[in-house]
């Protein structure tokens, strides 16, 4: 399970950028759940899965993965429990390796290096049985380069590698994003199966609200660095796409307010 | 006949520099110039030792230790201290002038009386009953020059497939997945930095390999003899990707190690021609800035052309 315990975190504190990007955010996933996450832009939420990742140390607070405090570990230390795929289907597979290599690099995720042979005869064999699960073809292609792929492509198998060795927490950031609908569709519902098959426990980045409304047992929305919604249970599986993009106009609308108090108050006293 | 012998060795012994700095600046796209003292020291720590009576073998092996100790600080200096890659490689390059000048005790250590491993070689020719000189296509060649060539041929082809062999073992995939996409195999718990001080260690073992080695063949280390090398070894790795292309790590290996040969037969035909040896240095730069700046142009004037049709 992921315990995330009052996580604050400022880029480039006490300059005109200063950036407070979490504030004080609490969450607790249960073992096996899935959250999608939304919000708008700059609201924090992919700060929130690099905080989980280890992208950066936190400024104050906690995060516990399983039973082990992680919050001081380097991100290759947490690596051996956590899977991610990025948002770029550059950035999680090496291109001008083979599919093989790459997928030999993912089963010692976390895990000792050695002098062993990268492909042994065995492995060639669950590799192939495992790659099949995507139904793509790309068994019959296991030698060859990363780079010849689709994005579709990159983004299927960098989640089976996230997944090979069952991680405590998968980290899916916007992952479908950059692809066009048709394969965006494709990697949505391998990751599903996946998540299903291994009841992974898993946080998903999202700006599709009928992504984030259909999708996993319980949802969170965040605003400025703060989780200012979180639904789960039957009132998850009640919501719609229309439900979230009121509460987004809501937002909207509440700031709009602040903005034109704040005007006021500036004409009224200055 | 014995000119291109010679030309031969000394490109199959600076193939290791190559192979070297194939690890540095392909492997990791770091642009390693540690390499112009990591092969003076390698030469200058063989060559003591072989002074005092050691083994070459073990002379050579003390060699490869010395030159992972010279890059794992360069490693140590661009990663744990954020220090600029070049400035780190020219650092240690430049401290390693006075290591190097420490080690020998002089500008310049002849090994006119010490036993190399040439001496080997040739007592393994004799062995195999080759005696005198040897008649090779036609050609008259002492059996000295032929049974270096072969053993240095021999060793090229042991450390070549040793290579091949580590880069296909988890830390070895891990290492080129490393200059390939350091964000992934971070991902995925390798330490990023941690790698990288050990690949340029590895590289510059190789590379003071090729430094003991040289020094072993031409006689003598020398203080000077590193200066210039790295544009070598890059000349060499281009020339070998030209030859064979990219396509797969085990022709790289090979085609570093053909590209540092061809290269120095085409120096040793441009000397018998009459090419000043003073304009070397300026040459291979221009080779390799060419080499740099060529595919890139010749792209830019091709996606050109069309345009300038419809104009």
């Amino acid at each position: 399970m992921l315990d995330v315990r009052r996580i604050s975190k400022t880029f480039n504190p006490g300059t005109i950028n200063e950036v407070r990007s979490l504030r004080e955010v609490a969450l607790s996933i249960e073992d096996g759940s899935f959250v999608t996450v939304i919000g708008t832009n700059g609201s924090g939420k992919s700060t929130l899965l690099n905080a989980v990742a280890g992208t950066f140390f936190v400024d104050s607070g906690t995060i516990r993965l399983g039973d082990r405090d992680v919050t001081r570990w380097p991100e290759h230390r947490r690596a051996s429990l956590i899977g991610r795929v990025f948002q770029n289907p550059f950035s999680g597979t090496a291109p001008s390796m083979s599919i093989a290599e790459n997928l030999a690099l993912a089963a010692r995720r976390g895990r000792s290096r050695g002098f062993g042979p990268a492909l042994g005869a065995g492995w060639m064999h669950e590799l192939h049985d495992r790659v099949r699960v995507l139904n793509m073809g790309l068994e019959h292609r296991l030698a060859n380069a990363i780079g010849t792929l689709s994005g579709g492509e990159r983004q299927a198998l960098t989640l089976l590698m996230a997944t090979w060795l069952r991680p405590e927490v998968l980290l899916l950031d916007e992952h479908t994003a950059a692809l066009d609908p048709k394969s965006g569709d494709k990697v949505i519902r391998v990751s599903e199966e996946i998540i299903a098959r291994d009841k992974l426990t898993a946080l998903m980045v999202t700006h599709s609200m009928s992504q984030a409304a259909t999708l996993g047992d319980r949802l969170i929305m965040m605003h400025r660095g703060r989780i200012i919604y979180d639904v789960r249970g039957a009132e998850k599986r009640r919501l719609r796409p229309a439900d979230l993009l009121a509460r987004f106009e809501e937002l909207r609308r509440g700031e709009q307010l602040d903005e034109t108090a704040a005007d006021m108050l500036k004409r009224a006293y200055i | 006949m014995t000119l291109v012998i010679g030309a031969l060795t000394i490109g199959l012994i600076l193939s290791v520099l190559a192979l070297g700095v194939y690890i540095s600046f392909r492997i990791f796209e770091f642009p390693d110039i540690t390499a112009e003292g990591s092969i003076t020291l390698g030469a200058a720590v063989a060559a003591v030792l072989l002074v005092s009576g050691t083994n070459p073998f073990v002379a050579t092996a003390a060699a490869f230790c010395a030159g992972m100790a010279a890059g794992s600080v360069t490693g140590v200096l661009h990663t744990k201290f954020k220090i600029n890659g070049l400035l780190s490689g020219i650092l240690v390059m430049t401290a390693l002038y006075s290591v190097n000048l420490h080690v020998m005790g002089k500008s310049n250590v002849p090994l006119l009386t010490a036993t190399t491993f040439g001496n080997y070689a040739e007592g393994a020719a004799r062995a195999l009953g080759i005696t005198g000189s040897v008649r090779l296509l036609g050609w008259e060649v002492s059996e000295r020059d032929v049974s270096v060539l072969a053993a240095v041929f021999a060793a090229i082809v042991i450390m070549a497939a040793a290579l091949d062999w580590f880069f296909r073992t988890h830390l070895g995939t891990a290492m080129r997945a490393t200059g390939d996409n350091p964000q992934m195999i971070r991902a995925l718990g390798v330490d990023v930095g941690a790698m990288m001080i050990f690949g340029l260690a590895v590289s510059n073992g190789l590379i003071a390999v090729s430094g003991a080695l040289l020094a072993q063949y031409q006689g003598f280390a020398d203080v000077q003899m590193g200066i210039g090398m790295l544009v070598w070894g890059l000349a060499s790795v281009i020339i070998g990707e030209a030859l064979v292309g990219v396509r797969s790590l085990g022709l790289s290996i090979v085609g570093t190690i053909m590209g540092s040969v061809l290269f120095r037969l085409l120096v040793a035909m441009a000397l018998r021609w009459g090419l000043d040896p003073n304009d070397l240095k300026l040459i291979t730069a221009a080779f390799v800035f060419g080499a740099l700046v060529l595919p890139a142009l010749l792209g830019k004037l091709r996606s050109r052309k069309p345009s300038v049709m419809h104009a």
